[in-house]
């Protein structure tokens, strides 16, 4: 079947929330209600003449109006396939921090739907509700945010990884700022109280080491680079 | 070696020595058997028969940190994984080398900018003694990393008060 006619078996099945075939793209798809897209890909899986039994994408969209969710499910058997698509619409003033969005899980209908809609839930903070397994699936779980959100702020550090490129000065040779405030610190006397600070809720669990110029050999020691001459051999 | 790293004179003696263990740590680097992504892969070519990393005596990828001097890094590190890169190089024993492999691990690379949990460089976790580019490199590139490496090994002084190789062991954590 084409998807004109699947389409039209659609709406033959009864079924409430079905819009209409959307043939100007180049997978043709069809809008559902959020309601009723467990009953739809119920159908379109155990209709004798659909016989859809792969979901073989299920992807979402951050539109400037809405959150769109799209269902991609295919028929080896009877060599068809067909885009099922549902709009969140996004309410006044929905952003990242204020705007979860909410549809019913389908992993009941098709087990591959469990870790797509733990990737959407991961990346784009959509929820699932009844999803058997409701966790990040990427991202460590106690990650803030939703990544591919459009207005998403990217962290510095997470856990005590620096995650921004200048969260750590790179090695400069000949020492540079990095060394000239360390010394500043170390003359201060309170570099060294600093670091046996025990640790505060919240703080990075370990810091990397710091660059080879800003370390001092020993008590006195001095802090410039040695020339590549001295390294010598043996 | 404990107490007597770096701390006797830098006189003939002790120079001969070094010149010895130098050669033997030089000439037998075991790698940890680690691969992240797809740097990982042409890691494998080196170790395998075309370019046979055996030849230069680092072809023994162990399969703990615990007897392995090298860990490779090859492959984007990101937040969940750089926990995981500290703790294997915290479990290796002294002394113990560090490859950052490919471009991605020498400083971000295609996710320096949009990559909201990629690490901009292992370097900012573990302290690298040798930086191979590329992305990914050429097994030729790990290899030429790899006698870079042999060739900084063999020169350090190990029981010599040498104030370079001091420095560049606190820089290692040791």
């Amino acid at each position: 079947m084409n998807e004109q006619q699947l389409h039209a078996k659609l709406l033959a099945s009864g079924l409430p929330g079905i819009g209409e075939l959307d043939t100007s793209a180049r997978d043709p798809f069809v809008r559902v209600d959020a309601g009723s897209i467990v009953a739809v890909l119920t159908f379109l899986r155990d209709d004798h003449d659909c016989r859809m039994e792969m979901l073989h994408n299920l992807t979402a969209v951050e539109r400037p109006d809405a959150i769109e969710l799209v269902y991609h499910v295919c028929s080896l058997a009877r060599h068809h396939a067909l885009t099922v698509k549902l709009s969140c619409p996004r309410p006044d003033g929905g952003n990242h921090d204020t705007w979860i969005p909410e549809v019913p899980s389908v992993a009941g209908v098709y087990s591959a739907a469990n870790w797509h809609e733990r990737e959407q839930w991961d990346l784009l903070g959509v929820r699932f509700a009844g999803h058997p397994d409701h966790r990040r699936i990427l991202l460590p779980e106690e990650w803030i945010g939703h990544p591919l959100r459009k207005d998403y702020v990217y962290p510095t550090w997470h856990d005590g990884i620096p995650l921004e490129l200048d969260a750590i000065p790179l090695y400069e040779p000949g020492g540079g700022q990095a060394a000239a405030e360390a010394a500043a610190a170390s003359a201060a006397g309170a570099a060294g109280a600093a670091a046996k600070a025990p640790r505060k809720a919240g703080e990075p669990l370990f810091q990397p080491p710091a660059p080879l110029s800003t370390r001092p050999l020993a008590p006195g020691g001095k802090t410039t680079d040695t020339p590549a001459s001295e390294l010598g051999s043996h | 070696m404990g107490i007597l790293n770096n701390a006797l004179p830098d006189i003939a003696p002790v120079r001969a020595v070094d010149a010895a263990v130098g050669w033997g740590r030089g000439s037998s680097l075991w790698p940890m058997t680690f691969g992240i992504a797809c740097c990982a892969i042409e890691m494998m070519a080196v170790y395998a028969a075309t370019f046979d990393l055996d030849r230069f005596g680092a072809g023994v990828p162990r399969a703990t940190p615990r007897q392995s001097d090298l860990i490779i890094v090859p492959g984007t590190v990101n937040a969940k994984m750089a926990v995981r890169v500290r703790r294997l190089w915290d479990q290796m024993a002294e002394p113990r080398y560090v490859i950052a492999m490919g471009a991605c691990v020498c400083g971000g690379g295609p996710y320096v900018k949009w990559g909201y949990n990629t690490v901009k460089g292992v370097h900012k976790i573990i302290p690298v003694d040798i930086f191979v580019p590329g992305c990914p490199p050429r097994p030729e590139a790990l290899m030429d990393g790899i006698l870079k490496l042999r060739e900084n090994v063999t020169r350090e002084a190990v029981f010599a008060r040498r104030e370079a190789t001091a420095r560049i062991l606190d820089a290692r954590g040791g």
